[in-house]
């Protein structure tokens, strides 16, 4: 073989580029290589079906839109409470039409070698389990307490009557106790949770309004309870008659 | 249909002759076998890139679930505070900006040279288009009404107490995506340089088509967050 570059690809005489006339040249071929002389081009996609995917794309852009404006029309005007998941099931159907035909026909997967196909694809699996496992934990978190509540007793308080003067059963779970305590006007967490400014601690001692590093201040609102779903974003909130946390240093000797 | 071949059979027989535009005169990098094996290799690593672009916003995508399972309350007072015409009108920016680097890809295929510009330029100005909407029309009255991301949420008047979070999540979204237009600005910017040299054509476009793969996911991402944040009720 007469060639100055024996590296070059394109170099006249390369071995990948030479088709090879007879059976004693293919251990210089490289593997895989008989294959791709086999490939059938790229498409060029007619500028019809291009225009087409886009005109269809818009419409369905429309109509996620007036999907909205008919389920607010429908709400308003029958008096009618639509679930959420309807609203987001109808537009992420529409979104994933949608994605099919870019996908498809914008980014040619529908013309191209189905390895990248099995790429994307893959991709989407995953995300679907990203989201479903997610789903899952976060779906049936109230079925999970329910069946708990029944013998477990959260947080180790059952049977005791509190400094409040409230007693906790035990099988009430910890969050109906906890509603109790903050609307109990003698339990110290109902004097935090509502009158959380008039107890507020010495300047000195409370930290920089938006130290962050100690967690989120209390908000002039009471915060909603905890529920299975919810964790309360207040800072510094213990237990009824135990010593309450940074934002009051001895907060609860103060309101009497 | 149409189909065109990168010419792995007629390679050797180009030579490089400097009077030829550079597209026909370009060659594979040593280690693949012709141009053809470079085009799909390239192309097969655009998409595993875009793979990580999808799970990056799927990440988004997970948390806005679980905030609006959590909290429905917050976004629906917190969607209420976005103009859905201008969500629509950048929906159909994009929507466009995706037809026309479609038909960039073709252009590129058919060698026609001053269509392939123009389709790169409309595309590159549809990206500046939606990025005006989204700063002078959106961002910049959010922040100056204080909707701002959890901790700097500053507006008097919350619909929720857990509002902020949802602010977290569209300045998060939005944010990031903004990023990739502006990202795919600068691509195309690169693209019509190139464009000008006449390096895209028939014999090699591999540039126009990963650009364009990676326009169109961010096309696509922005088709989900336009229902999923402006049309809550």
């Amino acid at each position: 073989m007469a060639h100055s570059k024996p590296h070059d690809p394109n170099a006249p005489g390369h071995p990948s580029v030479a088709a090879p006339q007879n059976g004693t040249e293919l251990d210089v071929y490289p593997a895989g290589a008989a294959d791709s002389h086999h490939h059938h081009g790229h498409t060029i996609v007619p500028p019809s079906t291009l225009l087409a995917v886009l005109m269809a794309l818009l419409a369905l852009t429309v109509l996620t839109w007036g999907a909205s404006q008919v389920e607010t029309f429908v709400a308003t005007m029958f008096n009618v409470v639509l679930p959420d998941w309807v609203n987001v099931f109808v537009a992420l159907s529409i979104a994933v039409i949608k994605t099919t035909l870019v996908v498809m026909f914008f980014m040619q997967l529908r013309y191209d070698n189905p390895l990248n196909t099995m790429v994307f694809l893959f991709t989407m699996v995953t995300v679907l389990f990203f989201l479903g496992f997610t789903m899952i934990d976060l779906g049936t978190r109230g079925t999970v307490d329910r069946f708990k509540a029944a013998y477990v007793v959260d947080g180790g308080t059952g049977g005791i009557v509190l400094p409040s003067g409230s007693a906790v059963g035990a099988n009430t779970p910890i969050t109906v106790h906890a509603r109790r305590e903050a609307e109990n006007p003698e339990s110290p967490k109902h004097q935090y949770l509502h009158h959380a400014e008039e107890h507020a601690a010495p300047v000195a001692a409370v930290p920089p309004a938006r130290d962050i590093s100690q967690g989120f201040p209390v908000g002039p609102y009471a915060p909603e309870q905890s529920s299975p779903q919810k964790s309360r974003p207040v800072r510094g909130l213990t237990l009824p008659g135990l010593a309450p946390a940074a934002a009051g240093g001895d907060h609860g000797h103060n309101h009497h | 249909m149409a189909t065109i071949d990168l010419g792995h059979a007629a390679t050797h027989q180009r030579p490089d002759d400097p009077s030829l535009p550079p597209y026909k005169r370009y060659r594979a990098a040593a280690h693949y076998r012709d141009r053809d094996h470079e085009f799909d290799a390239v192309k097969m690593g655009v998409w595993l890139f875009l793979a990580t672009e999808i799970l990056l916003f799927s990440g988004f995508f997970v948390g806005y679930a679980v905030m609006r399972m959590l909290h429905p309350e917050a976004f629906r007072a917190g969607s209420h505070h976005l103009d859905w015409q201008w969500g629509l009108t950048n929906t159909v920016v994009l929507l466009v900006s995706s037809y026309t680097v479609a038909c960039a890809v073709r252009n590129a295929q058919l060698g026609q040279q001053k269509l392939l510009k123009t389709n790169i330029l409309i595309t590159m100005a549809c990206g500046f288009v939606f990025l005006a909407i989204k700063f002078i029309f959106e961002y910049s009255k959010k922040y100056r009404e204080g909707l701002l991301p959890g901790w700097f949420y500053s507006y008097p008047a919350a619909g929720d107490p857990y509002e902020p979070m949802w602010w977290g999540i569209y300045w998060g979204a939005t944010g990031i995506h903004a990023l990739h237009v502006t990202v795919g600005i600068g691509l195309f910017m690169w693209l019509f340089s190139g464009a000008l040299r006449q390096k895209y054509g028939p014999e090699h476009y591999t540039a126009v088509e990963g650009v364009g793969l990676y326009w169109h996911i961010v096309d696509i991402v922005w088709i989900f967050l336009f229902p999923m944040l402006y049309l809550i009720h």
